[in-house]
């Protein structure tokens, strides 16, 4: 169910899945404008999440349907995570909506809103 | 045309809100207008699409050549009505978002077309613009000069549909009447214009990019999401297509998935720049919910996909690969949210020492991804440390431990709560108190104690947070506990953990439901059905009344009143209790209970209406009273009353509880259970037992359990007369069916040689002299189980037949009178008894035990049988009773044993004179066995007798007691014991021997008269010489005269109970031979003696 055994964790804005060392090194590939995850444990462990669920490998992501319905069509081709649970900080999702960008929360909390909209 | 219209639009249109939509549009319309008329393709498609907005504007453009004009404008007016209702409706934020959407949905629709953007965009601008009513514009603008003629009347057409939203219809009709007139020239006119348009448009764009730019700036927050490059599309709107790569699902191992997608993507990365790369557009899996052991790839082609799933392990895409349906793509990838987490809820650890423990959540981080949780720890203490080891190695050790079998899931410490003083014991270093406000928190190894509950950090994923299922007692466990001892049970989360995990079998036909979640809410009727989850309600109130309506179980509870007399029937702690309802309040039922009037709170699905009128013990209980119940694993109890809803126990303490009837369970009695008392006899179930101490109360046993007596005593009133004590405590009274409890030590019992005779003695009636005719005979069995078998005899008893069947190996005891013998030769049958008649004889007789008792036939032998008896008998008898001096007299201790049973052989058949019929054999049978003789004594207690004379001390006492016994009845009255003991000491040792002169004066009296027989007799001689021939015992001559006198006596006696006196004399000469055979001397005497005798 959740990453187990590697220490994986799941970028709780654009779901994709990395080593926490590879968030370290080099960020979130989609996100790291925003999140700036690089060298900083505290970001990571603020905006990433280690329980995930569903394993998506993105190789299209621009034809894949896929893609479109996780709203992964402009990310970088890698592993996604289905659903990711937890919450971003509240400062990170004003930061985001503040650089144009809607956050949809991959933790399932999402499907009732639009079944409600 | 458009373009300089549309600029103009921009400017116009500034002002009406409402229109923004249709605004839009008109500007467009125009053109696609145009284009309709002119057959124009610059844009075809969105002529096509827009053609419903389009039939808006012709009244204006073309409602001439149409000659729609007179209908349109009505039609418009009621479909731009519409449309400002909607807008109306909406406040300016919605307005913005619709506008977004359609932005969006432009986008997706026109996809390159830059103009519609920026149009798009402008319009953007008019909405922003728009604040500011443009009323006043409009009509500067109605009255702008004819150059923009066309234009402007299209966009005073637009402004009139505008304005006629506006209500401002009429005026709409008479702007428009000039329009009319104008068609000729309009259609030329519109070619021109259309080109100017498209020039301004040109302009337009540009200009709009800009403008949008400052937009954005402006309101980015609000037009970014739109723009951003994950514009936020319900997704409902990204439902697939066919024109979408489809979806196949391939089976593979469980467990790989995701090490299948992590290989497939590195396998993609790495095809990336090879000659044929991987094609599929992705692959994923959805973990081990019920879609395990699949990964799906989405992909254009199968061959892709086949292609890509080659040569990578773990995925089977050789077995069948399923196409996913269009329709069900979303939902394999739906997202079901997590249950929030709040504090207080269950849940349970996953892993780990604590695995499967029920935990409370004491409060959840931020992200919601780590969580306290409190436990009940299970903790040693240090008490599974070697003490010997040292430390470092300890630790050592300890972490490969972790996987071993110290803590192993079976080998964990149970769960305790935390106890500091036991801590301390061992591990004082390892604890320290936090300086808290409560003072009940500790800190042990690292980890935090409060009020005995471990509280410890756990990641989100090490926890099992769905379908936790706390059962009642993990919670109990959990609760924390009051300092007054009341319990902290928070019902609210227990709701929650429980809510979800409502069974079906809650409801049960017949109950009052109400609906209080989803469609049918607030419905209220009577569950008809319960079929899985769904509940079939008859309605029974409200308008629906009468009709059957499906719930799901989740959103019914049960509807109780207040005053409603209820049976809480499951999850809670009340189980089984019955009580009225009291107040009500959502699905949580307060409930005086009847039993302990109590008022608990539950939830009404928990709740049943009781059966029956109410009050308590409405039906009866499922115990009974008397019953032995088990209260826990150490303690058992009798029910002293029972009650439907609680039951009183006596438990074996003696202590009184009274529990609900789910909390104690039947132990099973054991009817033959045997325990002994306090004097060790045994006791068993229906034995009247007393208390030994204590209030001496008395009762019959009720159970015997585990060394404790339940017992009854009617006449009690305490506790129905029940009471219970040890085993040992107690001392039976009476024994059930008068079985002999006492522990009377029945030497009879204990005496092998007792134990023997009896089968003798039942052996002995049989007489049988050879063997039973009957062995070996062909046999048919004509009763019983077996009956029409046939058998061979190969052993027989007095009434049974040992038989060997011919068709099975088995060997059957069965009555020789169920038999009938087959005769080997002719194969006739005969019946046993008839057959047994037949071959006559002493067998036959002896086969009439059937008339009476064995042993009649035998002593009914012939009437004269005792007499002949008494003949026989008695010579013997006699004989050995003469004999019994002469026996005396050689006084050898080789002949000792020989003799006995001869000497026996007289007292026997002395004692058979009593009791008669055993006379016959007793006689013959002396002779052949002197064990058979044994039982004949027994009748006389000898041992008693023994004791008497002191004889018991002697070493042979088996001699004494024969003779004691055989004697007893003859000697008591004649008191000549010490004489007759004389001989038996003489014959047996020389310290007894010294007895007969001691005491008894006969015995020295005896020798006088013999030796006054002998002077007379000239026997002078032996009795001086009685010593010598003595040979061993010095005494030899007191005994023989001792014998003499007893022989004489016996025979005296004898003679006096009258029989003949000659039958002694003429015996005298046996032991004469005998004692001649022996030693001269006695011999002498023996003769002499009874000369004496014969003259005494």
């Amino acid at each position: 169910m959740a990453g187990r055994g590697t220490r994986q964790r799941a970028c709780m804005v654009c779901s994709i899945v990395l080593n926490a060392s590879e968030f370290y090194k080099n960020g979130c590939p989609n996100c790291e404008s925003i999140l700036g995850l690089r060298n900083s444990q505290d970001a990571i462990q603020e905006c990433t999440s280690q329980v995930f669920e569903g394993l998506i490998m993105m190789g299209d992501p621009k034809s894949s349907w896929v893609a479109k319905w996780q709203r992964l069509s402009n990310y970088v081709p890698g592993i996604y995570a289905v659903k990711v649970v937890g919450q971003l900080p509240q400062e990170i999702i004003d930061t985001l909506e503040d650089n144009g960008m809607k956050y949809i929360p991959r933790d399932g909390t999402s499907v009732e809103d639009d079944v409600a909209a | 045309m458009a373009a300089p219209g549309q600029s103009w639009l921009t400017q116009d249109f500034g002002g009406d809100d409402e229109e923004s939509d249709n605004d839009f549009n008109p500007g467009l319309e125009m053109g696609s207008d145009a284009e309709a008329d002119d057959d124009d393709d610059q844009k075809p498609r969105v002529s096509a699409q827009r053609s419903g907005s389009a039939s808006e504007d012709e009244p204006a453009a073309d409602s001439k050549t149409n000659g729609k004009k007179s209908v349109s404008p009505v039609k418009e007016e009621r479909e731009v009505a519409a449309d400002e209702d909607e807008a109306e409706g909406e406040d300016d934020a919605k307005e913005e978002d619709n506008g977004e959407d359609d932005e969006g949905e432009g986008e997706d629709l026109n996809g390159n077309e830059d103009d519609e953007e920026d149009e798009d965009e402008e319009e953007d601008d008019e909405e922003d613009e728009d604040a500011v009513t443009s009323r006043p514009r409009k009509r500067r603008r109605r009255g702008l000069n004819q150059f923009f003629e066309e234009e402007a009347e299209v966009d005073e057409d637009d402004d009139e549909l505008e304005a006629e939203e506006d209500d401002l219809g009429p005026e709409f009709i008479q702007d428009t009447h000039p329009d009319d007139d104008l068609p000729p020239e309009a259609d030329q006119d519109d070619r021109r214009h259309r080109e100017l348009d498209r020039q301004r448009q040109l302009q337009q764009s540009l200009d709009a990019e800009q403008e949008a730019a400052k937009f954005r700036e402006r309101y980015g927050r609000r037009t970014t999401t739109a723009l951003s490059n994950s514009s936020f599309v319900p997704q409902n709107l990204l439902m697939p297509d066919v024109n979408d790569p489809s979806i196949w699902g391939v089976r593979c191992k469980a467990g790989k998935e995701r090490e299948i997608i992590n290989k497939l993507m590195k396998k993609f990365i790495e095809s990336q720049g090879s000659r044929n790369p991987m094609r599929i557009c992705s692959a994923f899996e959805r973990g081990d919910g019920p879609m395990a052991g699949y990964i799906f790839v989405e992909a254009r082609r199968k061959v892709d996909v086949d292609d890509a799933l080659t040569n990578v392990a773990d995925v089977y895409p050789r077995s069948k690969m399923n196409l996913v349906p269009v329709k069900e793509m979303p939902d394999l990838l739906r997202v079901t949210k997590n249950r929030e987490l709040e504090v207080g809820g269950y849940v349970r650890i996953k892993r780990g020492l604590y695995q499967g423990d029920l935990g409370m959540i004491e409060s959840v981080e931020t992200n919601g991804l780590e969580v306290t949780v409190r436990l009940v720890p299970r903790l040693t203490y240090g008490m599974d440390e070697d003490q010997a080891r040292p430390g470092a190695a300890d630790a050592k050790r300890k972490r490969p431990n972790n996987f071993g079998p110290v803590n192993s899931f079976a080998n964990r410490p149970p769960q305790r709560l935390f106890n500091e003083n036991e801590a301390r014991k061992r591990h004082d270093r390892f604890l320290q108190q936090n300086r808290g406000l409560t003072g009940r928190s500790w800190s042990y190894k690292g980890d935090l104690y409060e009020d005995g509950f471990l509280i410890k950090d756990f990641k989100l994923q090490h926890l099992i947070t769905e379908n936790v299922n706390p059962r009642l007692d993990e919670i109990t466990k959990l609760t924390r506990t009051a300092a007054d001892g009341s319990e902290l049970l928070d019902l609210e989360s227990l709701a929650h953990s429980l809510r979800n995990t409502t069974a079906e079998g809650n409801y049960v036909p017949g109950d009052e439901v109400e609906v209080y979640e989803g469609e049918q809410k607030g419905i209220v009727g009577r569950t008809e059905a319960v079929t899985g989850n769904i509940v079939s309600i008859m309605v029974t109130e409200g308008e629906l009344t009468g009709q059957l309506v499906e719930v799901p179980v989740k959103g019914l509870r049960k509807r109780f009143r207040e005053g409603d007399n209820v049976e809480i029937i499951g999850g809670s702690k009340y189980r089984d209790e019955v009580g009225m309802v009291l107040r009500i309040k959502d699905d949580k039922v307060t409930v005086l209970t009847n039993n302990s009037n109590e008022e608990i709170t539950v939830f009404s699905k928990d709740l049943r209406e009781a059966t029956g009128a109410g009050g308590a013990g409405a039906g009866a209980s499922k115990f009974d009273v008397q019953e032995l119940v088990q209260i826990d694993p150490t303690t058992a109890g009798c029910v002293i009353r029972a009650d439907r809803e609680s039951v009183r126990i006596l438990d074996q303490n003696g202590s009184v509880t009274t529990r609900i009837p789910s909390q104690v369970q039947k132990i099973e009695a054991r009817r033959n259970a045997v325990a002994t008392d306090k004097n060790g006899s045994e006791i068993r179930v229906g034995d009247v037992v007393r208390e030994s101490g204590g209030e001496n109360k008395s009762g019959t046993i009720l159970h015997i359990h585990r060394g404790f007596v339940f017992a009854h005593n009617k006449l009690g009133i305490e506790n129905s007369g029940i009471w219970v004590a040890r085993c040992t405590n107690v001392i039976t009274t009476a024994a059930k069916g008068g079985r002999i409890t006492a522990p009377s030590t029945d030497l009879s019992k204990m005496n092998p040689a007792l134990q023997m005779k009896r089968p003798d003695m039942s052996m002995a009636p049989p007489q049988r002299p050879g063997r039973d005719p009957l062995q070996g005979k062909f046999v048919h069995i004509n009763k019983g189980t077996y009956k029409g078998h046939r058998a061979i005899v190969k052993d027989t008893t007095a009434g049974e037949a040992r038989l060997e069947l011919q068709t099975k190996h088995k060997t059957i005891n069965i009555s020789k009178f169920d038999l009938s013998v087959v005769d080997t030769n002719t194969q006739n049958k005969t019946r046993y008894e008839d057959w047994i008649r037949n071959r006559g004889g002493p067998s036959a007789m002896r086969a009439g035990p059937g008339f009476s008792g064995s042993r009649v036939p035998d002593s009914g032998f012939g009437g004269r049988t005792p007499m002949g008896v008494m003949d026989g008998g008695r010579t013997p008898a006699w004989g050995t009773a003469s004999r019994t001096p002469a026996w005396g007299g050689p006084g050898s201790s080789a002949l000792e044993s020989g003799r006995t049973p001869a000497w026996k052989g007289p007292s026997g058949s002395q004692t058979s004179y009593g009791g008669g019929g055993m006379t016959s054999y007793g006689g013959p049978g002396n002779h052949s066995t002197s064990g058979s003789r044994t039982p004949a004594w027994n009748a006389g207690a000898k041992t008693p007798y023994g004791a008497d004379h002191g004889f018991s001390s002697s070493g042979n006492s088996g001699f004494d007691a024969f003779a004691a016994g055989s004697r007893t009845p003859a000697y008591t009255s004649s008191s000549r014991t010490p004489a007759w003991g004389g001989p038996g000491n003489a014959a047996s040792a020389p310290t007894p021997a010294a007895r007969p002169y001691d005491a008894p004066t006969p015995g020295i009296s005896a020798p006088t008269p013999s030796a006054s027989g002998r002077y007379d007799d000239d026997a002078y001689t032996p009795y001086l010489g009685a010593p010598t021939p003595g040979a061993g015992p010095q005494d030899a001559p007191t005994p023989a005269p001792g014998f003499a006198k007893n022989a004489n006596k016996e025979p005296l006696k004898n003679n006096r109970l009258g029989f003949d006196a000659p039958t002694p004399a003429a015996s005298a000469p046996t032991p004469y031979a005998s004692g001649a055979f022996d030693a001269p001397t006695p011999a002498a005497g023996g003769p002499r003696y009874a000369d004496d005798d014969d003259e005494d």
